[in-house]
This record gives structure tokens, C-alpha cells and sequence, in this order.
């Protein structure tokens, strides 16, 4: 099976705006996503806790 | 340090070491007609000390069952030293070579000595062997504290430090005997990178094995930019090294692809060797250190998400901005510039946020040298993403391709941000591993500090002025419509620069060797009096200890 | 306890795969249509492989590691082909594998050297290269002239090389080291089969000036005298630049 090289550089010439605008919004929706304020808060902080050992 | 081990890990790791010595025996024989065979003698002699060194141990009891309730830090200690041998030979090797320009007649008529030889030495030294073990060592730092889990053995970090400082030295002594496949930055050949994947996938599984005894359900941030590292080397490394060998007793390979197809993937490799060893590793580093140190949370842990799918989704597509005006078809190069012109707003998010998490702690940038280290990082960081943008742009790059200027942008970057950076996490762990208070010398630490910034400023400014100088020079016509300089005018006129750079390198060496005195002098100092606590970073002895979601 | 540490898993385990997908894809979209490019980029039918002899002159070149200063690309820029030549084509680096487009210029673009300057020129320049260009900063490689080329597994390097596309044929790789050797002794039995299996035009000379001995400058020289002329496809439509 030989692709056809136009159809192959016409999906690379497009495909990239459309998954790049896709891609960015999931990735903003889930940074913003309110329910996952609190773990982001909560890691955000937890590397500055006095812990010196492992957790069991 | 290898009674930590216990017996059955003491029999696992003889038990890999003899598999290694039968490998370093048939790498032998086979090879016996090539370089290959040089390298095999060198893998079987390692393996045969390291057989000698264990069987003299099996005898031991068992170590204590409290060491579980300890992080294991021991490949991380050993880790950071050998980071430090690896930064010094490198920028020696690369300063040297610096020098070679100015005064090329400093070869001893040896074949090793010329500087298509030792180039790769410096690259790969500074990059693998100081970048690479720096970035393991920290990595299995930051993944124990940032999981709060122990390392699930004793003897797979053991395997991923040592199997990955034997690919450096492969990689190096063949540079040195003239075994090279060319590609840059991925100048080992077969055999050594078919045992770099084998490491890489254990490193990779250790991780993973380590993420998946956390507790709480979120990894944090600086995890993912480890992960990101991990696993896209191992994908570009092993698409950019597919070749065919000359015959299986031969050290020799032919690269699968060829010409347009090559330096596409070439440089799709080369790009993203900066992106996910020089960048994402790092920032790994950076999202770890800088806060602990800093005693403040990042500023937006949003944005370090938002940053962290920016740089891994972006970086891919900026590889054919080094090929502008090439042979490749433009539509690739149009797609790469205009990628690598966007990758700028993830970059400055990442830059940005490490300064924004500084903002209210500036008196501790002030008498610290080691945040202070990390704060240049994030500054260089920032300039040389910026500058990196700038020069994918087509009509820049026609100036800046094939000139010093590219060599002062990479210098920006990895002097500037990569080394500043592990300079500042090393500086801040190795008292927290030590179990001391701080290092031997603050004053040192600052003098180091000091050597670097102006080393990397004084590098960076000769190649930017030999670079632009360069660039015009190529393209510059006189009156009656000819070319108005002979190539070799243009070499005349960089001298100054060269060695205006080879000073500035010396500077950054000089800084390196003054770290590694003060690193040395911090761990003979006698131990603090409350080691036995096991604290890993100075903090109000007796605080209470929080065990979160418990 | 099971059911925690598989929560905890299937999201490292997201992770992992988030990371490989969302990244890998840029590659993939650049790379591909580069594997189907034969369809449309002229095709130079009358280009030659390297011979034995180049090939192991092509792997000096590569193990003294020339291509840290020297590139290989011309570029579409009228001042890069005034100063070296026309500009490079895709074809003409079909057969290189690795290519060695190379990214620094320290020394000059040598996309074009072939047949610029003489053996005897190359040689001098070799040994040292002060000798013939007093500003230089080029290494000497004076060592090239005394060793001695290792040839006789050429036809295994041949072998290794049609394996990954190059079209050597049988009797090629059958007669690789003394192919190698007839084509630095010209006056030989072993030259007449170089000329008869490479073409006509194949450089047959005594490349360090002496045709008794083989050594890495005849290879050297010998692939130092062809970059550039594996195919006219350069230079027969005139090259027009792009500004």
C-alpha cells in the first residue's frame, strides 16, 4: 500500500492547528477543573513538609 | 555501602555481574579483529573487579530491618560524586578544545588529540556524564521525598547508575579511538546503545515501580518532567540509532536512514535531546529544588501543568528549524519555525514561574549563593528560550546557521541554565544527604558562584560577536557585486573571539573544581550531632512529623 | 490495599502514555511524508554509489570527526552559491548513510570540493594544513598518510550497505577490497574492474602519490575528490538562487 505523498503532507499541514487547539483545551479544562484545586493545592505544598522518611 | 544490601540483593547483583562478564567475553572473542573487542575487554575487566568486590561481601548478615523506614540515598551520593568527576573532564576536555582553535598545532601528532576526536568527548562528558548522572541521582531524590516511598530495591538504582556510567564510558574511550556513528549527540555506536536501552527501560520501571508506592493519589510536577525525560530519550534514542552493523565482530553500523530522511530524524533526535534531557529533566530539578530551598510553594502549580503539555506536545515539532534553506521541503521547515516561535509561551510560563515563587524571598537570593544559582538558571532559562525562538525564524537563521552564534546560544543553555541549576540542587542536597547543617564554605560556594556567572557571560558574548561577525562577513559584497571577504578572512577575524571563549570557559572550569574541593571537604566534615534522626534537610529538630491523609 | 495501589497505578500508568502520545506525535507528522518524497523530487537516474574506496575514506572522514566543522548542505542563499557552488539537492545525498550535512562551518562548506583542488594539494593540506594555508586552523592528520587502509572486510561495509538501500550489486560487493585497491593503482590488474562496475568517470589514481601502498590518505583523497560529483543533477539545470 503506498500512501499517496500530497494526501500525507496536506494532513501534516493541517492536522497540527487542529490538534493543537484541541490538546490546549483539555490541558487548560483540567488544570482549571475546580475539583482538582484542592490535590494541586495540596502537592503544591507537600514538598515543603518536615517529613524525613517514608511513609510505611 | 554494600552491606546495605542484603543477601539475597548481594547474590542478585554477583549474579548480574557475571552475566555482564560473559558479555564482556563475547564482546572479546567476537570483536577480536575490531574496537569492539577493545571495548568488550573493557566491560569483562569491570565486571571481574566488581565480581571480586561482591563475592568478598556474600558473607555478610543481613542489614538491619529499620533501614526501610529510611529513604535510599546511597546511589544518590554516589550519584552527585560521579557528576562532579563528569563535569570536571568535560568542560576540561571542552576548554581544551576551546584552546585548540587558538593554537591548532596542540595535537602531539596523535590521532586522540585532534579536535574532531575530543569534540564529541566534551559534548558527551558534560551532557551524559555530568547532565545524565545528575539527573538520575536527583531524580532518585526528589521521587522518594515528592512520593514519600522508599525505592523498592537496593540493587536496580545500583544497575541504573552504574550500567549508565559504563554506556559513558564506552561512549568516550571510543570517541578517543575513532568509534563514532557521526550523529550528533547520539555519537555511540550499536552495542552502546543497545545496552543504554536495556538501562533506560529499568530506570524507566524503577520509576514507575517507585511512583506506584505513593500514597497519595497526585504525583506532583516535578515527577512528570522526570517521566517526560525518561521516556522520550527513550524514544528518540532508539528511532535516531536504528542501523544495520557490518557484522556482529564489528564495532561498525550503517545508520537505516539516509540524507533528507536522516536529518530530519537527525534533528527531530537533536532538538529534542535538548527538550526532554536539557529542558524537561531540569525542570524537573527546578520544580523540586528551587521551593524547598526557596522554603516556598511554585507560584502556580497550574501553570507547571499547563507548561509541562506545552513543552512535551511543542518541542516536537521544532526539530526542522535546524534545517532551514536546506534540501528539506519548506512546508517542514515552515511547520518547524512556526512551532519553535510558539514554544517560546510555554518556556517563559516555566521561566516565569520559578521567578514569580522567588517574589518575596529576594533577601534569600540575596545571602544565598545557592538559590542564587537557581535564580540565574531561571533567568538563563528564559533568555535562551527566547533566543532560541528568535533564531528558528528563517530569516534569522540564514544569519545565525553554520556560525558561532548557534555555539553561544547552546553555551546560554547549558551553562547558563542546565549547569546552574545542578550546581544549585547539588549545593542544596549534599548537606541534606550528609546529614550536615551546610556545606564546608559558604564563601566557596559564592566564589563558585561568581566563576560561573562570569565565565558563561564572557563565553556567551565572544561567540554572540564572532557569531554575528561570522554571519555577515559570509554574506557580505563589495561594490562591483562580488563577495567581499574570502572565507579565511572571516577565520582571521574570529581569533580574538576564541580566546576570549576559552577564558571564559577556563572561569567556569575553575568554578567546577572550586565546587568540587568545598563538595569533598562537606562530607569528611564530622556529621552533625543529631544524624541518627535521619533528617534530610536542616529543620527545627523535634518538629512534629505530619503524615498527610492519615 | 489492592484497590489503592491499582488507582494509584492506572494514573502513572495515564501518565506514561499521555506523555508518549502527545509528544510523539510532531515527529511522526514531520517525518512520514519525508518516506513517500521519491514521488515528487526528481530523480537523478545517472548517480553513482561510492566506491569501496570512498566508502572507507567516507568512514575516515566521519571517525576524525570533519563534519564538527566542515557542513555538507549548501543552502538556498545567493551568497552561500557564489562562495561554494550551486545549492544542494536531496538527491544528492540519497546514498549517504548517516548524512553528514553537518551544522558548524569552523572550516568552509565542502558540499562541492570534488575535483576543486588537486591530489597533491589535498594531500599537503592533510599532512598540514598550514603548509598551503598559513591562517588555518585545521588539525594535521599526518598519521592518515603513514597507516594503512584496513580493506578487507569492504565487502561486508557494502553488504551492510544494501541492506539499508544502497543498490550495490553481488559482484561489487564480491570484489570490494580489491576494487579498493585498483583504485589507487591505476596501472594494476585490479583498476580495469573499477571502471567497469563504478563508470567511466571514476576517479582511478594514485590519490596520495603512491600507488604501491594503500593507506587511509588514498581513501580520504578519493572521497574528499567525489563530494559533489555522484550526479550533474546540480549543476545541468542552471541553479538559480533564492535571493
Amino acid at each position: 500500500m503506498e500512501v499517496d505523498h500530497q494526501t500525507l503532507v496536506w494532513f501534516s499541514k493541517s492536522f497540527g492547528l487542529f490538534y493543537l487547539i484541541g490538546l490546549s483545551l483539555a490541558v487548560v479544562a483540567y488544570a482549571f477543573w475546580p475539583s482538582n484545586k484542592s490535590s494541586f493545592d495540596q502537592a503544591a505544598g507537600s514538598i515543603l513538609r518536615e517529613e524525613d522518611k517514608p511513609w510505611r | 555501602m554494600i552491606g546495605q544490601l542484603t543477601k539475597n540483593e548481594r547474590q542478585n547483583a554477583l549474579a548480574i555481574l557475571i552475566a555482564m562478564a560473559v558479555g564482556g567475553l563475547v564482546m572479546t572473542i567476537g570483536g577480536r579483529n575490531s574496537l569492539l573487542g577493545v571495548h568488550g575487554g573493557l566491560v569483562l575487566m569491570i565486571a571481574v573487579v566488581g565480581i571480586f568486590a561482591m563475592t568478598a561481601t556474600l558473607k555478610l548478615p543481613d542489614p538491619a530491618e529499620d533501614r526501610l523506614n529510611a529513604y535510599y540515598d546511597d546511589p544518590t551520593k554516589v550519584g552527585i560524586i560521579i557528576s562532579m568527576v563528569w563535569a570536571v573532564a568535560g568542560l576540561f576536555v571542552g576548554d581544551w578544545i576551546a584552546w585548540l582553535l587558538v593554537f591548532p598545532d596542540l595535537t602531539f601528532d596523535a590521532a586522540w588529540a585532534s579536535f574532531g576526536r575530543l569534540r564529541p568527548v566534551h559534548t558527551s562528558g558534560v551532557i551524559f556524564g555530568f547532565g545524565g548522572n545528575a539527573l538520575i541521582a536527583t531524580s532518585f531524590y526528589v521521587v522518594q521525598r515528592t512520593c514519600r516511598a522508599r525505592l523498592p530495591d537496593q540493587v536496580t538504582p545500583w544497575f541504573v547508575l552504574f550500567g549508565y556510567n559504563l554506556f559513558c564510558v564506552i561512549a568516550a574511550t571510543g570517541y578517543l579511538m575513532g568509534v563514532t556513528q557521526s550523529k550528533e549527540y547520539a555519537e555511540p555506536e550499536w552495542y552502546a546503545d543497545l545496552w543504554l536501552v536495556v538501562v533506560w527501560v529499568v530506570y524507566f520501571l524503577l520509576y514507575l515501580r517507585t511512583l506506584s508506592r505513593r500514597k497519595e493519589p497526585h504525583i506532583y510536577v516535578a515527577n512528570w518532567y522526570y517521566m517526560a525525560f525518561i521516556l522520550v530519550v527513550a524514544v528518540l534514542h532508539i528511532v535516531n540509532n536504528l542501523a544495520v552493523p557490518v557484522s556482529f565482530g564489528s564495532e561498525k553500523a550503517y545508520s537505516a536512514f539516509s540524507g533528507v530522511q536522516d536529518a530530519m530524524t537527525q534533528w527531530w533526535y537533536g532538538h529534542n535531546a535538548v527538550a526532554f534531557f536539557l529542558t524537561a529533566g531540569f525542570l524537573g530539578m527546578l520544580y523540586y529544588y528551587l521551593p524547598v530551598r526557596a522554603g516556598r510553594p511554585i507560584y502556580s502549580y497550574r501553570m507547571s501543568i499547563i507548561s509541562f503539555w506545552g513543552i512535551t506536545f511543542f518541542y516536537m515539532w521544532a526539530g526542522s528549524h535546524h534545517l532551514h534553506y536546506t534540501a528539506l521541503p519548506q512546508w517542514v521547515q515552515t511547520l518547524g519555525m512556526t512551532f519553535s516561535v510558539m514554544l517560546l509561551v510555554p518556556s517563559w510560563a516555566s521561566a516565569g514561574n520559578a521567578l514569580m515563587t522567588l517574589n518575596g524571598a529576594w533577601d534569600k537570593v540575596r545571602d544565598d549563593a545557592t538559590l542564587r544559582f537557581m535564580f540565574v538558571a531561571a533567568v538563563f532559562y528564559g533568555l535562551s528560550t527566547f533566543e532560541g525562538s528568535f533564531m528558528a525564524i528563517r530569516a534569522v537563521n540564514s544569519l545565525s546557521h553554520y556560525t558561532d552564534w548557534t555555539v553561544g546560544h547552546v553555551h546560554a543553555g547549558a551553562l547558563g541554565w542546565v549547569a546552574m541549576i545542578t550546581f544549585g540542587a547539588i549545593y542544596a542536597s549534599v548537606p541534606w544527604l550528609w546529614k550536615q547543617d551546610r556545606m564546608y564554605s559558604a564563601k566557596l560556594v559564592e566564589v563558585h558562584f561568581w566563576l560561573a556567572v562570569a565565565g558563561t557571560l564572557i563565553y556567551v558574548f565572544a561567540m554572540w560577536n564572532s557569531g554575528i561577525i561570522q554571519g555577515l562577513m559570509w554574506r557580505t559584497y563589495n561594490d562591483s557585486g562580488t563577495l567581499a571577504y574570502s572565507f579565511i578572512e572571516s577565520l582571521v577575524a574570529m581569533r580574538p573571539y576564541y580566546i576570549a571563549r576559552a577564558i571564559g570557559g577556563l572561569l567556569f572550569l575553575l568554578g567546577a573544581l572550586v565546587g568540587c574541593y568545598n563538595i569533598w571537604m562537606t562530607i569528611r566534615m564530622a556529621p552533625r550531632e543529631s544524624a541518627k534522626a535521619d533528617r534530610p534537610e536542616p529543620g527545627a529538630a523535634g518538629a512534629p512529623v505530619l503524615q498527610p491523609g492519615e | 490495599m489492592f484497590g489503592l495501589h491499582y488507582r494509584l497505578e492506572r494514573k502513572a500508568i495515564g501518565l506514561v502514555l499521555a506523555i508518549i502520545g502527545v509528544s510523539s506525535i510532531g515527529g511522526l507528522v514531520e517525518i512520514a511524508p519525508l518516506f513517500t518524497i521519491h514521488q515528487t523530487v526528481e530523480d537523478a537516474p545517472n548517480m553513482r554509489v561510492y566506491t569501496p574506496l570512498e566508502v572507507a575514506g567516507r568512514n575516515i572522514y566521519i571517525r576524525e570527526g570533519c563534519y564538527a566543522c566542515h557542513s555538507q548542505m549548501i543552502r538556498t542563499l545567493r551568497d552561500e552559491v557564489e562562495r561554494y557552488g550551486p545549492y544542494s539537492l536531496a538527491v544528492e545525498s540519497k546514498y549517504d548513510h548517516p548524512m553528514l550535512w553537518g551544522s558548524k562551518r569552523t572550516g568552509p562548506d565542502i558540499a562541492r570540493l570534488g575535483g576543486k583542488y588537486s591530489d597533491a594539494w589535498h594531500v599537503a593540506h592533510l599532512i598540514n594544513p598550514r603548509d598551503v594555508v598559513k591562517e588555518s586552523i585545521m588539525p594535521g592528520y599526518p598519521w592518515l598518510a603513514r597507516t594503512s587502509l584496513a580493506s578487507e572486510d569492504l565487502g561486508l561495509h557494502l553488504k551492510a550497505l544494501r541492506r539499508v538501500g544502497v543498490p550495490y550489486t553481488d559482484e561489487m560487493i564480491e570484489h570490494a577490497s580489491n576494487d579498493a585497491y585498483g583504485q589507487s593503482a591505476p596501472d594494476s590488474s585490479a583498476a580495469e574492474g573499477v571502471t567497469k562496475r563504478y563508470g567511466e568517470a571514476t576517479n582511478v589514481r594514485a590519490f596520495d602519490g603512491n600507488a604501491g601502498r594503500l593507506t587511509e590518505m588514498d581513501a580520504l583523497v578519493a572521497y574528499l575528490q567525489i563530494l559533489g560529483r555522484l550526479t550533474d543533477a546540480a549543476t545541468k539545470p542552471v541553479a538559480s538562487a533564492e535571493k
